[in-house]
């Protein structure tokens, strides 16, 4: 025990256990599995008309969204290339779905259907639709552990989106799923409503992704620090598909 | 007659079945309540057959069981090591005992384990400490255990005869 914890000698005696872990993983996962299966094959004509017709439309809005967006980005790019700071990485990402999850309560963390053999690493960064969901913590060959941003050991680099203030976003001990903000001082500009994105400090996330949304800041005269909650914009306890990150090869220019 | 080869399958499916209903996922209000799955099968074949499944087989079962929960590697190996040493030095007091009063001595084992796997976890960093709710495992593990036990019992007198 103390030698795994401690030393990296054990990680691959751990991989190689890890191949009689697979066929457990997926029967576990046959229900949910089935389920699926047989949600897409019983669908009324109907429905799928309405859903086509609901997917047309958010494509819509989305073509729309991404015009505006790539006129940002240009402008950005310009304004970026005037003062010479270091060019967002922008990477391609890998589609990966959410099998299963720690039995432990009190650690945050999901089994994905991707491992070292689809080129998982550690520190990968896992992404949902509507936001930052977390970081591959041990590889196996065919599945890996993501540790959640709502784990109370897992902490976040995040920025303000409306002014850049910096923070450190920790997940709440207990059954929560919400995000503390550590160590902001009262005076700073932080209020509820307000946007939560990745810093990009840490290396680990992509910046300027969206993590969570404030919800409410209590600002005691005795405490040293303020007391700042915010939820998780990813639906982290009912997402199943979500997107690796994959990092370019050190495109960072300075 | 039936060969020995035959009680490894059994038991090697049993263990199976238990890894699966250890880990299947379970909505949040039953996470708790979540019986120690492994531990009653490793308690019931090193009572059953003490002279097959020993501290061996549970420190192997231990192990695996750590890779599937992606845990340290060596802490479920740890506490059911400790639970089959038990169950192997009172397992002939065991066999005389009805259901009903092995589930007393389960209770007992379970909570120990569940408090040692608990506090390991937590001083070596891997969580940070909860409620003590997850010890309510320790109930749901003990009511099953007599179902549990003519079940697997049937199963051994069907397909083990030594």
């Amino acid at each position: 025990m103390f030698a795994d914890n401690r030393f990296g000698y054990l990680d691959s005696v751990r991989f190689i256990l890890s191949y009689t872990a697979t066929p457990v993983y997926w029967v576990a996962d046959m229900p949910a599995r089935t389920s699926e299966f047989f949600d897409d094959v019983f669908v009324s004509h109907s429905d799928l008309l309405a859903e086509n017709e609901r997917l047309t439309n958010e494509l819509l809005l989305a073509q729309r969204e991404l015009q505006v967006l790539a006129s940002l980005a240009s402008e950005n790019s310009r304004l970026r290339a005037l003062t010479e700071a270091a060019r967002i990485v922008e990477g391609e990402v890998l589609a990966a779905e959410i099998v299963n999850r720690s039995p432990e309560r009190a650690s945050k963390r999901v089994l994905i259907n991707r491992g070292a053999l689809h080129g998982v690493f550690v520190g990968q960064a896992m992404l949902a639709a509507d936001g930052l969901m977390g970081q591959v913590v041990e590889v196996m060959p065919r599945s890996s552990w993501v540790l959640l941003i709502s784990d109370p050991l897992h902490i976040t680099p995040v920025e303000v989106n409306r002014n850049g203030e910096l923070a450190l976003a920790r997940g709440v001990r207990g059954e929560t799923d919400e995000l503390e903000l550590e160590f902001v001082t009262q005076t700073q500009d932080v209020h509820p409503g307000d946007l939560l994105v990745s810093s990009g400090m840490g290396q680990i996330y992509p910046k300027n992704f969206p993590v969570a949304d404030v919800v409410s800041v209590d600002n005691d005269p005795g405490q040293d620090f303020a007391i700042i909650k915010a939820r998780p914009r990813a639906k982290i306890n009912s997402t199943r598909h979500v997107m690796l990150l994959i990092p370019p090869k050190q495109e960072v220019q300075l | 007659m039936k060969s020995k080869s035959y009680t490894n399958l059994v038991v090697i499916i049993s263990l199976f079945l238990a890894y699966l209903l250890a880990i299947v996922p379970l909505p949040d209000w039953a996470m708790n309540w979540r019986p120690q799955w492994v531990l009653m099968f490793v308690f019931y074949w090193t009572m059953a057959l003490p002279y097959r499944v020993g501290l061996g087989f549970a420190w192997a079962a231990g192990l695996l069981l750590d890779v599937l929960e992606g845990t340290m590697l060596g802490l479920n190996a740890f506490t059911l090591l400790i639970v089959a040493y038990v169950t192997l030095s009172l397992h002939q007091r065991l066999r005389m005992y009805n259901p009903i009063q092995q589930s007393g001595l389960l209770f007992v084992l379970s909570l120990v384990a569940l408090g040692l796997g608990h506090w390991l976890r937590v001083i070596s960093g891997q969580i940070e400490p909860v409620d003590s709710m997850y010890l309510l495992a320790a109930f749901s593990s003990a009511t099953i255990w007599p179902a549990l036990f003519s079940l697997l019992r049937s199963i051994r007198r069907r397909f083990i005869n030594n």
